[in-house]
């Protein structure tokens, strides 16, 4: 049963991806109908099929394949003109045989879907009568042949030529109908005839056509490749030696094995933890370089280090193209779909697709499937004009949609262009206004581009009536929920009466991305670099106030601004300088300008989910572990652009008016606050002593790591800061260094203390920032009045 | 030789069952201070108790999430149970310590303010929770009575529900 149960998940995979090479060989069969490679390719895949069903004893599906084949097989040989009707109907026992192996995917058995019809016309196409049992527990099929197939063939080439599309339709309605009837007729005179001379039927069959009842006679052989050739090795036909030469070909093919995708996942989460620890080398590296400069052992961790990054740079890669899958896979159902659409919109579309090859993430490709579909289903629909109007416009009549995929940096760019009608701005915001999708005020400031989005709105339609195909209004919805949750970009462009050109922008994989990261106060935040457009300084007076809302000019564009500190309810202690950044992102077509306060570099990051708990906060997407062990939140930029419209003007605000309010007014000598940092116990007592007549409150600190974190907790507003320079954990000027990092403590007056009287030692202070320096021993006097002078006493 | 082993081995069985025959009414918990009160959480519901630890804060979470923290390349969301039980906030001191709480997937750290002393303690010792904090919504499991004290024991998965 194991056994059976192997076997039957090999015949699966393999008999799924067999199909989805099928559907796009079919079509393009249809327009070259001679092409004997194809159709060798196509009968390939109904003959395994068919030989690994018949062995796993499903008989339906072996019952279906077995007369698609029968008909492939005379195209094979010249004898049979695929034509359109010929084409729907193996087009319709594809659809069967997909739902057959998906239902055997699910219970393991076939059955529940009635074939009998479909094999019917497929059997009428080879000239058969139609009159075929529905299988029973048997894997050879009954057929009977009756008539000379060639004949048949060619009157039902006549015949349709001289018809019309619609006429073409009706009259195989007919036919099929007429045939049916009979057929059934026939049928039960079969029954009564007895269906025990099957043999003698199948041995009829053997004389016009010897190779495949042999075949299944030997249910050892599965694999494609050796069987066409073990068919063509029946037969002295040169034509069957040409079948055998491209099964021979299909023997070199790449040298695979399947693997669960659950362990690619967890190679991937590895991969991810690798990155973090890399990223955490390459800063620890980093801080070891600067505190032993000149040290021979630091070239040799140089190297390691560049080693094991470079190593897990390439690990990633090569992890990440394991998960890889063309394209292609996404694309191939297309032909299909085009074919199907334009005979229903009676319209001639022709599809190219270009790029197949091109490589994304598994997940990507899943996610983008839905998304293609509704594009092309409006450029179908939408897009593409009915052929007397496009004679009338002067275009060729057949409307054309390009299908492309390429790579572009670190993103995959799909272009969907179609020839058609084109987007009328106008007319866009016309029928967003009647839905009442957009104000008349914002229809008028709207550029063209943003009129383009507006067929992303949930509810917006341009189409006059619902039908089949589309019009009610979520289809674009739902190319643009999807895009987004894969950090894809849409770009959309458009004239009206030349066309449509849509270009999705997809990162290449999800887990591990680049991104830009960037400071807000003391907090950092990352954002994908794939939603970001560019970074641009600019001074305050670049920022202008419309509607209560800041905006700035980009070039031609009017950019709406918003600081992030108010998107995520940052504290504003300490100031803004007087530039500030501007991260301009850009998702789907909107923009954004986002303010920060710094801009901290770009870094490869790990996506991993802020939990159960957690999930859901507006705004994050997720949080990735920096290099030194912190997390770091990743911004969810669709949120944001989203939430930026909700979040009041923040234009940047006034500095002086901001230091105003700091310093609050002095109306009592309590109200100056002066620290004193100092590791010993007697020096602090002895500045304390010396300040302490003058009425000041003092604050006293250890060390330097100490003070660093009074000052954080900013508990005190202190006016100046008395400071030792020898000191444990953090000395004196690197202290001057971290707190002169603070904006607001940019001009707190720092008053070096010190037994240290070397010049140098007094040039490290000035350059570390200290404004005075007063070397021990000391009169209490000089200390107080330095401290005065400096803090503006004024008691 | 072989004879000794075997009546150690057999001694320390013993003891194992007699042993996991008294668990089935003794309850091992964990003690700590919140503000003046003494609460306890089932000892199999802490994943480990770890010394206080840089966090990045989160937007748009009320007060007492403070953020979220890396406990081995795991993002860890972080409560601080004073402000979650209505106490006006306290800076972390020597005490503090973060107690890292799993009930099946949900997993997260608390803020305690001190912790005491694991307890071992009868079923029979265990009250219901008071009437006054009955129901659902609550989540204090029941009140343990020790010879000198009450320790309110709380419910593992009410603290790790997300209530907002």
């Amino acid at each position: 049963m194991d056994e059976f149960q192997e076997i039957l998940q090999d015949f699966l995979v393999e008999s799924f991806e067999l199909i989805e090479q099928l559907d796009q060989d079919l079509v393009e069969l249809e327009t070259r109908p001679d092409d004997l490679e194809l159709l060798n390719r196509i009968f390939r895949v109904a003959h395994t099929v068919k030989g690994a069903s018949s062995f796993l004893n499903f008989d339906v599906l072996t019952h279906l394949t077995h007369h698609m084949e029968d008909v492939l097989n005379r195209a094979r040989h010249g004898e049979l003109v695929i034509l359109p009707d010929i084409m729907d109907v193996i087009l319709e026992s594809i659809d069967l045989m997909k739902a057959l192996l998906h239902i055997i995917r699910d219970t393991s058995e076939d059955g529940g879907v009635d074939v009998s019809a479909c094999v019917a016309r497929l059997d009428k196409c080879v000239g058969g009568s139609g009159v075929v049992e529905t299988p029973v527990a048997q894997a050879a099929p009954k057929v009977e042949v009756k008539e000379v197939v060639k004949k048949a063939a060619d009157e039902d080439a006549l015949d349709y030529e001289s018809m019309g599309a619609d006429e073409l339709e009706a009259e195989i309605e007919r036919l099929l109908k007429q045939r049916q009837a009979d057929d059934k007729a026939k049928r039960e005179s079969k029954k009564v005839d007895g269906g025990n001379d099957a043999s003698s039927d199948s041995d009829n069959y053997f004389e016009e056509d010897d190779e495949f009842e042999p075949v299944i006679k030997v249910p050892m052989t599965v694999t494609p490749a050796s069987k066409p050739a073990s068919t063509g090795s029946n037969s002295d036909d040169s034509e069957d030696a040409r079948a055998a030469a491209p099964a021979k070909k299909a023997q070199t093919v790449e040298q695979t094995i399947r693997v669960d995708v659950k362990r690619l996942d967890h190679l991937m989460n590895l991969i991810g933890e690798l990155v973090l620890a890399k990223n955490r080398l390459i800063k620890i590296n980093v801080d070891v370089e600067e505190r032993y400069e000149g040290e021979g052992f630091l070239e040799e961790l140089n190297q390691v280090v560049s080693i094991v990054s470079l190593v897990t740079t390439d690990l990633q890669i090569a992890v990440m193209k394991t998960r890889m899958l063309p394209i292609g896979k996404v694309f191939n159902k297309f032909p299909r779909m085009i074919r199907d659409l334009s005979r229903e919109l009676n319209k001639k579309i022709e599809l190219e697709i270009y790029g197949e090859d091109t490589e994304l993430d598994k997940s990507i490709v899943e996610e983008i499937g839905d998304p293609l579909v509704h594009i092309i289903r409006n450029s179908c629909d939408h897009g593409i004009e009915i052929p007397k109007i496009r004679a009338e416009q002067g275009k060729s009549e057949t409307g054309t949609i390009k299908l492309k995929a390429y790579n572009e940096g670190n993103q995959i760019v799909i272009q969907i262009d179609d020839d058609g009608k084109g987007l009328d701005v106008e007319m866009l915001k016309r029928k967003s206004l009647e839905k009442g999708l957009i104000t008349q005020k914002e229809a008028e400031n709207m550029s063209d581009k943003e009129a383009f989005t507006l067929i992303f709105k949930p509810g917006f339609s341009t189409a006059a009536t619902v039908t089949n195909v589309s019009g009610r209004g979520v289809g674009m919805d739902v190319v643009k929920t999807n895009i987004e949750k894969v950090n894809g970009i849409i770009d959309i462009d458009s004239e009206v009466g030349v066309g449509t050109s849509m270009k999705l922008k997809i990162p290449l994989t999800l887990a591990i991305i680049q991104a830009l990261l960037v400071g807000v106060q003391e907090e950092h935040y990352a954002i994908p670099l794939a939603s970001v457009l560019e970074t641009v300084r600019i001074s305050k007076d670049e920022v202008y106030t419309v509607e209560g809302r800041s905006v700035m000019r980009l070039r031609e564009d009017i950019l709406p601004l918003v600081h992030i500190g108010d998107i995520f309810e940052v504290e504003r202690i300490l100031d803004s300088s007087e530039y500030a950044y501007v991260v301009v992102l850009g998702l789907g077509t909107s923009k954004l300008g986002l303010i920060v306060d710094t801009l901290v570099g770009q870094e490869e990051i790990v996506i991993k989910s802020l939990g159960e708990f957690l999930k859901g906060i507006e705004g994050i997407a997720g949080a990735t572990i920096r290099g030194d062990g912190g997390v770091t939140l990743i911004v969810d930029v669709i949120a944001i652009m989203d939430m930026s419209k909700r979040v009041k003007a923040t234009a940047l605000k006034d500095t002086t008016s901001d230091a105003a309010m700091l310093t609050r007014e002095k109306t009592k000598p309590s109200d100056y606050t002066v620290m004193i940092v100092d590791d010993s116990k007697t020096d602090r007592t002895i500045m304390r002593k010396a300040l302490e007549p003058l009425g000041l409150t003092l604050v006293e600190a250890g060390d330097g790591q100490e003070a660093l974190s009074i000052l954080k907790q900013g508990d005190y507003n202190f006016d100046a800061m008395l400071v030792d320079i020898e000191m444990p954990r953090m000395d004196g000027y690197s202290l001057a260094i971290e707190i002169k990092k603070y904006n607001r403590y940019k001009n707190l007056p720092l008053i070096a203390v010190t037994s240290r009287t070397g010049k140098s030692d007094r040039m490290r202070g000035v350059e570390s920032g200290m404004v005075e320096y007063i070397t021990k021993p000391y009169s209490a006097d000089y200390l107080a009045s330095v401290v005065q002078r400096n803090i503006n006493f004024k008691f | 030789m072989s004879d000794k082993l075997k009546q150690v081995i057999s001694k320390q069985r013993k003891h194992e069952e007699d042993s996991s025959k008294h668990s089935e009414d003794i309850v091992q918990l964990v003690g700590f201070v919140i503000g003046d009160e003494e609460y306890a959480i089932p000892i199999l519901a802490i994943q480990e108790i770890i010394k206080p630890f840089p966090w990045t804060r989160v937007p748009q979470v009320p007060k007492y999430v403070v953020g979220v923290f890396n406990m081995r390349g795991a993002v860890i969301p972080l409560i601080d149970l004073r402000l979650k039980f209505g106490l006006s906030p306290k800076k972390h001191n020597e005490e503090t310590r973060f107690i890292v709480m799993r009930h099946g997937d949900d997993i997260a750290g608390f803020v305690i303010d001190r912790l005491t002393m694991a307890i071992r303690i009868n079923k029979s010792k265990i009250g219901p929770a008071p009437e006054t904090a009955n129901g659902d919504d609550t989540a204090i499991d029941g009140v343990g009575k020790q010879e000198d004290r009450i320790i309110t024991i709380l419910k593992v998965n009410k603290l790790l529900e997300r209530d907002f």
